[in-house]
């Protein structure tokens, strides 16, 4: 059964402020802590915004493992689905630290792979020199691994959803995703979900 | 603050069901104008996942390039006529024109933010007028503010005459509006202090072109799938026309010689597939273009068909041209052969060292647009923007001509030479250019007034800037700004009251104290505001129906999705408030198809829609109607009329009809001293950088969406500036550092030198060679403008501020914490 909650994350007073050209940043370290997803505290230590932010939700489901940490090396990049068996997804080393980043040196993430533009794959374009995944190769939209998915260049209207990652010992557990996955209107409808979900 | 960076706060967005209501529009932004649909819908329903169950027609999770993906951020919920409705605004998957399937940008992917909400970043929209009452702008009637602007208008033309009447407005946001004030601004004033939000008075910005016999936006979309090799020249189509680059340009696979100083994604993406980046000096592209020419004309790969057929030979023709810049700089196909065979800067050797492209890639060049394959010329077409033309306007301009008619590329599938746009094409003429009464000439010539100018002399009096960052989007612009600021806010008297007569009597003696008096229409405040002692609330995109022209030259009706917050007008309904209270006629128009319908008969050239006009009022209905039918897929000018059905023109020029003398093209000279005068003049001395400007992928203009976009102002939270590795090794500047850039040098409005100074993160690429720097040309706050040139002068056949002429000193402020938070990898990889 799925439980899922929802958390106001961050948020921006960019239109409030927009008159004297000054903008409120958008606070993102690769400091943060991704959300634990043990299914009990879970995101609740998330910062908010102000009354003035437009929030972000994250989402989050039980625990369901995709990998292990030791087995990982710097510039992998291990496929899976999630969180349904139609939304392709991929563990990333990335031998740097990132934003969301877990393990000993917070350099593992994992995203959907699919293009938030029009879909079209991103599977295999990881280039761990830059961090990045693209450019895709349809439109060349490239996204910033090491930035929550960020777009580098390029015309996605979203960000690469991540999929928020945990560890128990040496797993690699999945736990939930920030925004929607390429194609779905939800990430949990229309599509067979992946066991343990 | 930390937290995690959303692009939306969506976990779900709900699917238009069958029977939402379907606005057709076209977008806001690029000049690619990609077509459009808003889903409308109450709040609460829902379509189901299934084909026949939501009015995408798509089953979900839809595959990839279905088009039928609504993206988070391409919905919203607005109020319209009192209800919560959704409203999503997707590229129309079944588009079969420009943005084919659903295609779109990361720009007009988020159009649907753009929309008024009171409880969103739209919320701080303009609602009412607003009257500055002691420092403070503070709301008024309609009523009230155009009494004072027409009362202020009138005693400003009768007491100082009508050159100290100024307008400054948006060139491209719709005929309707365009119309309406050209038609007040030219006819009903009859002033010649107009300038577009772009520059600083009326023309053209392509003259050497223009004088070589082509129309400026002549090509289709479909010439750019068609060519076998297409030269562009100082722009980055993925960045700024994505569209018109993912759909046409990249999928037809044309070779692609990429001319920039910067090595962008598209300079990356052509050495990649088979063509070649000329990374040229700034202000060498003559050089490079007329080494290419001269190389092409060595080896015999003219097009000798099309010179002997189409270009003027006899210097009596070009002599007696009713064009006196034709009759200056043209040039006949013996004199063109001549000169350039004699222009030792055009050797190879000669050109590779003034530009730094080496031979080999000057060579490559020509080979890719000329060498004959099979005994037949490649099928080419050459594509330019502002990085040509806003150095050395004219020169270059006809550099590029040159090339143009030497190797045949206009008037043919897949041979055309034509703008890519920097906006979409929506001016209309209401009333014509009263060049008669403009004080500026050249060699005994009438050329367009130089209003920046007749602004910071003290000359104008009273200016209207209607839809655009004026400051920001001029050279010198902080010089602009202090000028502006001495004029208006720093000489008394400020207006104290809000008792009409005694405000306009409070402007009046400010004018006479040698001051001015600004309205300011807009969407929002912005950077502008604080000159303005009025400001009128205006309504936009979505907001009425509206038409315009993309950079293909295709007409279509922008459909109204919602009204406008509060009292927002259009400006055309502001123009006609003001124009009837001065007594005008002519100005009683009910709605925009009104407008349009009147705008017909002057509409002529490219633009040319009279002939659709007049067959749509003889058949009974109403063009704007034909043209919601006409859908995304519109039309394109000019429009004729065969059997009883319009008609639209894929391109120009296809009957060889040029503008030359007797229909013919022509060449022009090239002026190679004056580029060097001008470099000397306006580029950075060895302590400076070369401060390159331009737009940025996800930003647009002023920034005026973009700022209450999160996906797009979180990626560049402030502005940037791209250094190379080599200086920010040397200056000690990582990525995520804050750097300045500031210049003593600033050459001013007036000739003189000011001071400017910028600061912006640092973005270490290879973008930029060593001894340059970019920045976005318009980031409020922080334009690059504020190190570039102000003098129009230096181009005074034609005035124009020559934008890309920025310069000055780099060095580093600090650190910040924004690589954390803001991609630094690189843009340009393909």
């Amino acid at each position: 059964m799925t439980t899922r909650r929802e958390f106001l994350a961050w948020g921006t007073a960019a239109g409030a402020a927009a008159a004297s050209g000054v903008i409120i940043p958008i606070a993102m370290s690769i400091d943060d802590d991704a959300p634990s997803g043990d299914g009990g505290s879970g995101g609740g230590d998330l910062p908010r915004g102000d009354a003035t932010v437009v929030p972000a939700l994250v989402t989050t489901y039980p625990p369901v493992k995709i990998g292990s940490v030791s087995a990982l090396r710097s510039g992998d990049e291990v496929a899976f689905n999630y969180p349904t068996e139609s939304s392709p997804a991929a563990l990333f080393k990335l031998g740097r630290p990132a934003a969301g980043g877990i393990g000993p040196d917070r350099d593992i993430v994992a995203f959907n792979t699919d293009c938030t533009h029009m879909g079209c794959p991103l599977a295999g374009g990881f280039n761990v020199e830059h961090g990045i995944l693209g450019p895709c190769g349809c439109h060349f939209t490239t996204f910033d691994l090491t930035h929550r998915g960020m777009v580098v260049i390029g015309q996605a209207t979203e960000n690469l959803p991540q999929i928020l990652l945990d560890i128990d010992g040496d797993d690699i557990l999945a736990v939930g995703t920030i925004g929607i996955v390429y194609g779905f209107r939800d990430n949990l409808l229309d599509a067979e979900l992946v066991e343990g979900i | 603050m930390s937290g995690i960076p959303a692009t939306s706060a969506k976990t779900r967005v709900p699917l238009p069901p069958v029977g939402a209501k379907v606005v057709t529009t076209a977008c806001e932004y690029c000049p690619v104008a990609c077509g459009y649909k808003a889903f409308i819908w109450p709040v609460g329903l829902e379509g189901e996942p299934t084909a026949e169950g939501n009015a995408l027609g798509a089953d979900f999770p839809t595959g990839p390039l279905s088009g039928r993906w609504p993206s988070p951020n391409m919905h919203t919920e607005v109020t319209i006529d009192g209800q919560l409705q959704n409203v999503l605004i997707m590229p129309d998957p079944d588009a079969d024109v420009v943005n084919n399937g659903g295609n779109h940008s990361v720009r007009g992917g988020t159009l649907a933010l753009k929309l008024y909400r009171p409880d969103g970043p739209t919320r701080d929209r303009l609602q009412h007028p607003l009257l500055r009452v002691n420092g403070t702008l503070q709301p008024i009637s309609w009523d009230m503010a155009t009494d004072i602007i027409a009362t202020m208008i009138r005693h400003t033309v009768d007491t100082y005459g009508e050159l100290a009447m100024g307008f400054k407005h948006y060139s491209y946001e719709f005929f309707e509006n365009t119309f309406a004030i050209t038609k007040l601004a030219y006819g009903a004033i009859g002033t010649p202090n107009v300038a577009p939000h772009h520059n600083t008075g009326h023309g053209t910005d392509t003259p050497g072109l223009d004088d070589t016999g082509v129309d400026s936006f002549s090509a289709g979309y479909a010439d750019y799938a068609e060519a076998d090799a297409i030269m562009i020249v100082g722009t980055d189509p993925y960045e700024t026309k994505t569209v018109a680059f993912t759909q046409w340009i990249a999928p037809g696979g044309a070779t692609l010689v990429q001319m920039d100083p910067r090595k962008t994604f598209t300079a990356a993406y052509a050495e990649k597939n088979g063509g070649v980046h000329l990374q040229v000096t700034p202000g060498t592209d003559a050089w490079a273009i007329g080494a290419i020419a001269r190389y092409i004309l060595e080896q015999g790969w003219e097009d000798a068909g099309f010179i002997a057929d189409h270009v003027v030979n006899t210097r009596a023709e070009i002599d007696e041209d009713g064009s006196w810049r034709r009759r200056i700089w043209g040039r006949t196909v013996d004199e063109f052969r001549a000169a350039y065979l004699a222009e030792d800067d055009y050797r190879l050797a000669d050109a590779a060292r003034i530009t730094g492209v080496p031979e080999e890639k000057l060579v490559k060049a020509a080979e890719i647009l000329a060498k004959p394959v099979n005994g037949q010329p490649p099928k080419a077409s050459l594509l330019y923007e502002k990085g040509l033309y806003w150095t050395h306007n004219y020169e270059n301009t006809a550099a590029l001509g040159n090339l143009s008619v030497l190797i045949g590329a206009r008037g043919k599938p897949g041979r055309a030479t034509s703008r890519m746009g920097g906006h979409q094409r929506g001016g209309a003429s209401g009333a014509s250019y009263p060049m008669d009464k403009s004080p500026t000439e050249f060699q005994g010539n009438k050329v367009e007034m130089d209003c920046d100018r007749w602004v910071v002399e003290g000359k104008t009096r009273m200016v209207w800037s209607i839809g655009n960052d004026w400051v920001n989007g001029s050279g010198a612009s902080q010089y602009l700004r202090r000028r502006l600021h001495a004029m208006t806010r720093d000489t008394d008297p400020q207006i104290s009251t809000s008792v009409p007569e005694a405000v306009i009597s409070q402007l009046q003696q400010r004018l006479a104290a040698g001051g001015m008096f600004v309205v300011q229409s807009d969407i929002y405040l912005n950077d502008n505001s604080e000159f303005a002692d009025l400001v009128l609330p205006a309504a936009t995109w979505g907001e009425s129906d509206f038409t315009r022209n993309n950079a293909e030259r295709r007409l279509r009706l922008y459909g109204k999705i919602m009204d406008a917050p509060g009292e927002a007008k259009p400006d055309w309904q502001a123009v006609q408030m003001v124009a009837q209270k001065m007594g005008f006629e002519g100005f009683d128009w009910a709605d925009t198809n009104e407008i349009f319908v009147e705008s017909g008969p002057r509409a002529g050239g490219r633009k040319d829609y009279s002939k659709f006009v007049e067959w749509a009022v003889a058949e009974g209905l109403r063009p704007h109607d034909v043209l919601r039918e006409y859908g995304t897929t519109g039309i394109q000018t000019p429009v004729k009329i065969e059997g009883n059905t319009p008609v639209g023109t894929v391109r120009m020029h296809a009957e060889m009809d040029f503008k030359g003398p007797g229909g013919k093209s022509n060449f022009v000279h090239v002026d190679l001293q004056a580029i060097r005068d001008r470099n000397d003049l306006l580029g950075p001395n060895s302590d400076e950088f070369w401060v390159l400007t331009g737009r940025v992928n996800h930003l647009w203009q002023s920034l005026y969406d973009d700022l209450r976009k999160p996906h797009l102002i979180q990626r560049y939270p402030v502005s940037f500036l791209e250094i190379s590795p080599e200086d920010a090794r040397r200056l000690g500047v990582v990525s995520g550092d804050m750097v300045a850039v500031e210049s003593d040098r600033v050459r001013t409005q007036d000739l003189g030198t000011s001071q400017g100074a910028i600061t912006a993160v640092a973005y270490v690429t290879d973008q930029v060679a060593p001894g340059q720097v970019f920045a976005m040309f318009h980031y409020p706050g922080s334009p690059a403008n504020a190190v570039v040139t102000g003098d129009a002068a230096s181009t005074p056949q034609n005035p124009r501020q020559p934008f890309k002429f920025g310069r000055g000193r780099v060095t580093r402020i600090g650190s910040t914490d924004l690589a954390d938070r803001m991609p630094f990898a690189p843009r340009n990889l393909a």
